[in-house]
């Protein structure tokens, strides 16, 4: 058996999937601030069909851990890490709804842009916000794909938001600890941001 | 934070053991209010989310269980059947929150933010008790009652003088301890402090031990030996049980305290002695005195200064704080894990009234810590301490009543005579010899 040298391994890859109307734009901004901020490298795949079966009837939500489970049974194993965008309403049984979702150190997280979309008045946000916000989630979730805990500073992208005023108010950046965990993780050094 | 889910759903335990994990807490499940207290008996939480409604023990019983065990433990209630009724209900019996299932995740925080709030607030508050705590102790002995205050405050005054002290209480009370707080505080801290119990040693042993002899003095002194007296040069001689020692030591002691010199067991040279000398008596040594097997002259003489030490009994107050110092004490000893005493094991620790005092409380909580498989120290612990269901009969004599107490209290020490021993007030062979009176045996499990 031969041996690759560290230099020529190839190095892990994040697929960005976009799931049933979830739009390719949104895809691409998560996967350039995941290879901006991370340092890793991302690919945006084909859209697929969201699974019927992740769906409640009652609650009229999808359930997040349904979702997790029939996308990790996917046929993805060339990806480091998966990220799929959804435009549906996501749930975890706890709560009212969840923006996003991902086991601690697992391998998939979900992004939801439903509730991204609205403002808490009920009015809409400019795109750029509405992107800000998808890639604002879109990292939090990798990092915990990554390990990362929810982070005490209200500034990191590590906080936990359980609203949109709250997410705008986070700065679309790691804080110093959060960053050097993660990149820890990766096994690669932190580079200097700002 | 150690937190637990109770939930009877497996679904919201997986989701609350998800969601927390990203936080970096500890957390563990139980599909049970009986599960839960299995669970909490061996590993103590921080907080808990209690649904109400589950099969068995409800939120509810769960919740009022833990706040008795558990005070310190902050409860969640959850539920997906939100009512007024419940919440107060809930609220009342001691629980932080109130969430109804589903909620928002921001609601969730809010709570965590309160939680933690109320920790705080919790470590303030033992920092500050375990500040009381040192002030309620003084060097080891330990108690907040008004009448240990006075002990403490005594010890102070008479440690700066060089006059005799003369401390009475019922054995186990901790005379000894008062003793040596008295040679700490005292400008002879840093001599010797020697206690000699004079019960357990024969009067002419204790002469030698005392005054020490020259060589060929007697048959066996193959040299010349420095008796206590001289050995504790300058520091503080503590002599316990004083009341046991014979009349003739009694002259001769009270010939050192006038003189300050000895002469040592077969010779005839004076040897000049400085020390202070604090004794101790469980007896009533004035009563002695009228029956003339204690000195007057001796008694005036070695008790310049008297301290009373109250048995445990008459400052029940100070019981629950001392079981808990000896709970902490033997935790660190041993490597037994016993995080507490439930408060029905310490209404019974209150209400008992401890012949061998403080001594015997000691000995009473190593004895259930060493027993117990539990993380708690539960009434059934200390089983032993119930007076016993056949009580004597009738009028008892006097000798039915020495029989009896003789027999509860070997009973409570583990048929430990010297501890036993200790309990009573009397010595070990006089112990011997009253369990072969009495024909004493201990009782067959």
């Amino acid at each position: 058996m031969t041996q690759v040298p560290p230099s020529q391994r190839p190095a892990p890859v994040v697929g960005v999937i976009p799931f049933g109307g979830a739009s390719l734009t949104a895809a691409k901004v998560i996967a350039a601030h995941v290879s901006g901020y991370l340092d890793l490298e991302a690919e945006v795949l084909p859209p697929a069909q969201t699974p019927p079966a992740a769906l409640d009837e009652k609650r009229l939500q999808y359930n997040a851990a349904a979702l997790i489970q029939a996308i990790e049974a996917m046929a993805l194993n060339d990806y480091f890490k998966i990220l799929a965008l959804f435009d549906v309403d996501l749930f975890i049984p706890l709560f009212t709804h969840v923006f996003g979702e991902a086991r601690q150190n697992g391998r998939v997280a979900l992004v939801s842009l439903f509730r991204l979309q609205t403002n808490p008045g009920g009015s809409s946000p400019s795109t750029e916000r509405v992107l800000e916000r998808i890639a604002k989630i879109g990292l939090h979730e990798l990092g915990h794909l990554l390990d990362g805990l929810h982070c005490d500073d209200d500034r990191c992208l590590m906080h936990f938001c359980g609203d949109v005023e709250t997410l705008d108010r986070t700065d679309l950046n790691f804080c110093r600890y959060c960053r050097l965990a993660l990149h820890r993780k990766i096994g690669r050094p932190a580079g200097y941001d700002g | 934070m150690r937190i637990m889910v109770v939930d009877d759903e497996r679904i919201i335990r997986e989701s609350f053991y998800h969601w927390f994990q990203k936080s970096g807490h500890r957390v563990s499940t139980a599909a049970s209010g009986e599960e839960a207290l299995k669970e909490l008996a061996r590993t103590p939480k921080d907080l808990l989310f209690v649904d109400i409604k589950m099969p068995g023990m409800d939120g509810i019983e769960l919740l009022a269980k833990v706040k008795e065990a558990y005070p310190e433990t902050i409860v969640v209630i959850i539920t997906a059947y939100g009512s007024i009724e419940s919440a107060v209900e809930a609220m009342k019996i001691g629980a932080t929150d109130y969430l109804l299932k589903p909620f928002k995740p921001d609601q969730l925080s809010l709570v965590m933010e309160k939680v933690i709030q109320q920790q705080k607030k919790q470590s303030e508050f033992d920092y500050l008790k375990g500040r009381l705590e040192k002030i309620t102790r003084f060097d080891n002995i330990i108690g907040q009652s008004d009448a240990m205050m006075s002990i403490f405050d005594m010890i102070t005054e008479v440690a700066g003088s060089d006059a005799s002290v003369l401390l009475s209480g019922e054995t186990g009370t901790g005379k000894e301890l008062i003793a040596k707080a008295i040679h700490a505080k005292s400008p002879r801290a840093n001599r010797p402090f020697i206690a000699i119990n004079c019960g357990a040693i024969p009067d002419t042993l204790l002469e030698s031990e005392l005054f020490g002899h020259q060589k060929g003095a007697y048959t066996g002194a193959n040299r010349e030996r420095k008796g206590f007296l001289e050995v504790v040069g300058g520091g503080t001689l503590f002599l316990d049980e004083v009341g046991e020692i014979s009349t003739k030591m009694q002259v001769d002691l009270l010939r050192v305290l006038e003189e300050k010199s000895i002469v040592r067991v077969g010779s005839r040279q004076p040897v000049a002695v400085d020390f202070r000398l604090i004794t101790a008596t469980s007896r009533d040594l004035e009563e002695r005195i009228r029956s003339g097997e204690f000195r007057e002259d001796f008694f005036y003489r070695i008790h310049v200064i008297q301290m009373d030490i109250p048995p445990l009994r008459e400052r029940r107050e100070d019981i629950k704080l001392l079981a808990a110092h000896f709970l902490k004490k033997f935790c660190h000893e041993t490597t037994k894990r016993v995080d507490r005493i439930s408060p029905g094991a310490y209404r019974i620790l209150e209400n008992y009234d401890w012949p061998g005092n403080v001594r015997e409380l000691e000995n009473a909580i190593e004895r259930a810590l060493v027993l117990s498989r539990s993380r708690i120290l539960e009434e059934s612990d200390f089983a032993f301490l119930q007076p016993p269901i056949t009580a004597l009969p009738g009028d008892p004599s006097l000798r039915e009543m020495e029989k009896y107490h003789i027999r509860k209290i070997l009973g409570q020490h583990g048929w430990n005579v010297t501890r036993a021993a200790q309990a009573l007030g009397i010595n070990r062979v006089t112990l011997h010899k009253k369990i072969r009176r009495y024909q004493l045996e201990p009782d067959r499990p």
